[in-house]
């Protein structure tokens, strides 16, 4: 009995959890292509809290599970924010810390870099949350044409990952009782490694060969094709969030070609 | 979501040999019990040898064999004997899948294996493994059920027809939507039985499926599998240990030993008379372990009355055990002393208590305490077995003795230190932890290094590491291995070398993790034995986290049970078989030679006859009435 992993799929009803695998994506791309494309701050702020709402409202995450599953990268964009507000150059000095200038465009860059990487954090946490693996790759068969033995080695990779991580868990333990302490060294890591993967690969092996055998006594394979009896669709919701998506997408994009978007800082305001 | 039926384009169903199609043909009219070939044998194997790819050893020599439709075949034999590899070749996996060095016939449900594909064994042959984590692919149980129809093309609307079916004849209707990761061990075990039985298959192929579940789980199993052969007359061949619950369900018992089947009869006569068998090591072992306990019963029975027990009186189960005793028994009343107490289990804790644990709780999530109040001390020279269901709280428990899992300060001292002050090295000087799985607790390429390294790292002089490494090889009788990989033992040396890496340091207690599961008895006996001489040696407490019966009535002095993450008993295993009410509870079952004695004891309540967990007790006490015994 141990400790769920927080990046792993919770059966669940909300809007989220009923849209179709692929819009999922689509909105996950989008705002991945969001983020990237703005490097001001009030865009970001404005996508963060778009993506909050999402994980909030839409997806019915609680903050406790948001908060428990993004607080090290949270940590990690926040030491960024930091040193590259401290470190990037600028011109105008909004106010001083312990007698250092703070620039009002290296924070806000630095402001829009931070939130960036926590924004496709968290989208992507939206996205694992609410989305069945199994189903992502029966739309991408039934729905993008993917040869189905191809769809499920992705799936099957997915759902193996929890498995290994317990088993590296229990080789971890298993270790430490041995007296075996967690090196900090490069070269005690690899060989660490090395102390992991004989058991690893053994018991993986074991399994992976077990799991061939029970796909193909149920005929897995035997034909070029296979029924879906579930196939994910896109619903009437669906093609609302993709197409508010690829608006949103082409409007920025294009605003950006053409200059429209003017640098606001948010400090400056 | 909408019900969507990609059924496959015609040019697929042209793909599908004919043999295939007439097969399925005949299934989409006809009820389960009704599917049938024109031949009535299910497997039909003749004079077969198989070695594995790059092996020159055979793993099967020689082996014939016929199955008939609707029998229910149970295989016994120790590691390596051949077993699973026979399995293997019961739906082509062997030679199709695993490659290898083939000679003789092998045909099932009619069909050649060689010249069959072994997506045409689907709809006849459904294979059920070990472990149900690593066969059940999906993670939903309804896809599970559904995906071998789906691969096989069927209609979307008669793959959900199947599944509807499977999964009520295995009892878990309205199941459909459950996550597989929220089901108990039996629970997913019966899925993985469902996914096959969805094929509606007339043949049912078994390899050890209750190995990795509680009792519980185990009697669940075992019920849905006497229906599926008695009612839809499925035939069935399983490899299994558990014979007290198997021995009246089966029809036919094969008994195999290095590659060859060395017997082959009814449960009667199989259970005639001990046998012996070779271990992967080539030594030879007892089988008592195979003996169900009802005849193990007898069999001593017999031994101290001086009647000979012929196959055709052998009882398989309790009442019939109990008949057999009761006509036996006599009307005299003796009045000699009680027997003496069973040397094997009979020490319990001397001394000081080492470890105390005191209103433990623990959990991952606040709202969801894993265990509650938890409080108990232990001694030196204890055997404990802790017990409960899968999912109780055990092995939590013995992980945070281990500061695994770290406890909360003030709960678990040991030698009057708090457990949660101390790093997992200074605690595995004191308590040892053998895993279940030994190869995860190997941390060098040489078994001496090995055995040697929890010295080195404890800073040992070389001559006090030599020394003691020397000693323990010798005690777990490895010493010849020494220079070679702990990868490359067999199994039970794997376990061994396990407990002779725990063994060096000499703790005050050692943690068996389910000792008995993934492995058959006489490994686990063999284990119990080494953990007899090393209480004798070093005064060691056993703490074994177990679920077998057999094996907590045979040494255990002591039971813990958990339930729910709450302690619910310590005591004598005797108090604990005594109340049916926790056995529920922890999902245990009571030793078949308990109920003999018990239902003994109230047919003759002016006897001595008393419920005891041992058979040799058992039959000396019958002895001592029928005034045969000293």
């Amino acid at each position: 009995m141990s400790r769920s992993t927080a990046f792993q799929f919770r059966s669940g009803n909300s809007f989220f959890h009923r849209l179709d695998p692929l819009t999922k994506f689509a909105w996950l791309l989008a705002i991945s292509l969001l983020a990237f494309g703005a490097y001001i701050a009030w865009v970001q702020i404005l996508i963060t809290i778009a993506v909050l709402f999402t994980a909030f409202v839409l997806a019915r995450l609680s903050p406790r599970v948001v908060f428990r599953s993004t607080w090290l990268f949270g940590l990690a964009c926040l030491s960024f924010l930091v040193i590259q507000t401290l470190t990037l150059p600028g011109s105008h000095v909004a106010f001083h810390l312990l007698g250092h200038p703070i620039y009002v465009e290296s924070a806000d860059y630095a402001l829009a870099s931070a939130l960036r990487i926590y924004t496709i954090i968290l989208s992507s946490l939206v996205f694992v949350r609410t989305t069945d693996p199994r189903e992502l790759a029966i739309a991408l068969v039934t729905q993008m044409k993917v040869p189905y033995r191809i769809a499920y080695a992705f799936f099957i990779a997915l759902r193996i990952i929890p498995t290994i991580e317990e088993e590296i868990k229990t080789i971890h333990a298993a270790q430490a009782v041995r007296g075996v302490v967690r090196e900090r060294s490069v070269a005690g890591r690899i060989g660490e490694t090395k102390r992991y993967a004989m058991p690893l690969l053994v018991g993986s092996l074991r399994k992976a060969s077990m799991m061939v055998m029970s796909m193909e006594a149920r005929a897995f394979g035997a034909y070029p094709q296979r029924t879906f009896v579930e196939a994910p669709q896109m619903s009437a919701s669906g093609v609302a969030v993709c197409t508010v998506m690829l608006v949103l997408v082409i409007s920025w994009y294009t605003a950006l070609g053409l200059g429209y978007v003017h640098s606001f800082y948010v400090l400056a305001a | 979501m909408a019900l969507v039926a990609a059924d496959c384009p015609a040019d697929i169903a042209t793909l599908r040999s004919t043999e295939a199609t007439a097969a399925s043909a005949a299934q989409e009219t006809m009820a389960p019990t009704e599917v049938r070939s024109a031949s009535d044998l299910a497997i039909d194997i003749r004079n077969v040898s198989y070695a594995y790819e790059g092996e020159s050893d055979e793993v099967l020599s020689h082996v014939s064999l016929t199955v008939r439709d609707g029998e229910f075949v149970l295989i016994l034999g120790p590691s390596g004997c051949g077993k699973s590899t026979l399995l293997q070749l019961m739906n082509g996996t062997i030679p199709h899948t695993l490659k290898g060095h083939l000679e003789g016939e092998v045909s099932v449900c009619g069909k050649p294996i060689l010249s069959t594909r072994i997506a045409s064994f689907a709809t006849e042959v459904g294979m059920v493994f070990q472990d149900p984590d690593a066969q059940i692919i999906n993670t939903r149980v309804r896809d599970e059920v559904c995906f071998g129809l789906e691969n096989l093309c069927r209609p979307a609307p008669e793959i959900l027809e199947r599944q509807r079916e499977a999964l009520d004849f295995v009892g878990l209707n309205g199941f459909g939507d459950r996550s597989i990761f929220d089901l108990s061990g039996g629970q997913k075990q019966r899925v993985s039985i469902a996914a096959v039985l969805a094929a509606r298959p007339r043949l049912l192929v078994l390899d050890e499926p209750t190995a990795n579940l509680d009792p519980a789980g185990m009697a669940e199993i075992f019920a849905v599998l006497e229906r599926l052969n008695r009612e839809a007359g499925t035939t069935i061949v399983m490899v299994e240990h558990r014979v007290d619950e198997l021995a009246d369900r089966v029809s036919r018992v094969l008994m195999m030993d290095r590659g060859t089947i060395v017997f082959d009869g009814t449960p009667r006569e199989a259970f005639s008379q001990r046998r012996a068998a070779h271990s992967e090591e080539n030594s030879t072992i007892p089988t008592s372990a195979w003996l169900p306990q009802a005849c193990e019963f007898a069999l001593a029975l017999g031994d101290r009355l001086g009647i000979p027990v012929d196959a055709s009186g052998m009882p398989l189960n309790v009442g019939e055990a109990v008949a057999f005793a009761d006509s036996c028994v006599g009307t005299a009343v003796a009045t000699m002393a009680p027997p003496a107490a069973d040397l094997t289990r009979s020490s319990t804790a001397d001394g000081p208590t080492f470890l105390r644990v005191s209103q433990l709780g623990f959990g991952y999530e606040k709202d969801r305490p894993i265990l509650s109040d938890i409080s108990f001390n232990l001694g030196r020279d204890e055997m404990i077995a802790l017990c409960g269901r899968n999912g109780s709280g055990k092995t939590t428990l013995a992980r945070l003795l281990m500061h695994i899992n770290t406890p909360p300060h003030g709960t678990i001292w040991l030698e009057g230190k708090d457990v949660a002050d101390l790093s997992a090295r200074e605690i595995s000087s004191e308590i040892g932890y053998v895993f279940q799985n030994p190869d995860h607790q190997f941390v060098t390429d040489r078994v001496w290094d090995e055995v040697a390294y929890g010295l080195k790292v404890r800073n040992y002089a070389d001559n006090a590491i030599e020394e003691r490494v020397g000693e323990v090889l010798d005690i777990v009788d490895l010493q010849r291995y020494r220079d070679r990989s702990p990868f490359s033992l067999s199994l039970g040396e794997r376990r061994r070398l396990s407990v002779a890496t725990m063994l060096v340091l000499e703790p005050h207690l050692l943690v068996l993790d389910e000792p008995t599961i993934g492995q058959d008895h006489e490994r686990a006996q063999q284990l119990m034995g080494l953990m007899a001489r090393l209480r004798e040696r070093y005064r060691t407490t056993i703490l074994m986290i177990t679920h077998d019966v057999r094996l907590i009535a045979e040494w255990a002095a002591r039971a813990l049970v958990i339930s729910g993450g709450r302690l619910l008993f310590d005591g004598s295993p005797e108090a604990m078989f005594a109340d049916e009410r926790l056995i529920a509870e922890a999902g245990l079952l009571t030793p078949p030679v308990y109920e003999i004695s018990k239902a003994l004891a109230a047919k003759h309540p002016a006897s001595l006859l008393q419920p005891t967990l041992s058979v040799p007790e058992l039959a000396d006490t019958i002895g001592r009435m029928e005034g045969k015994v000293a």
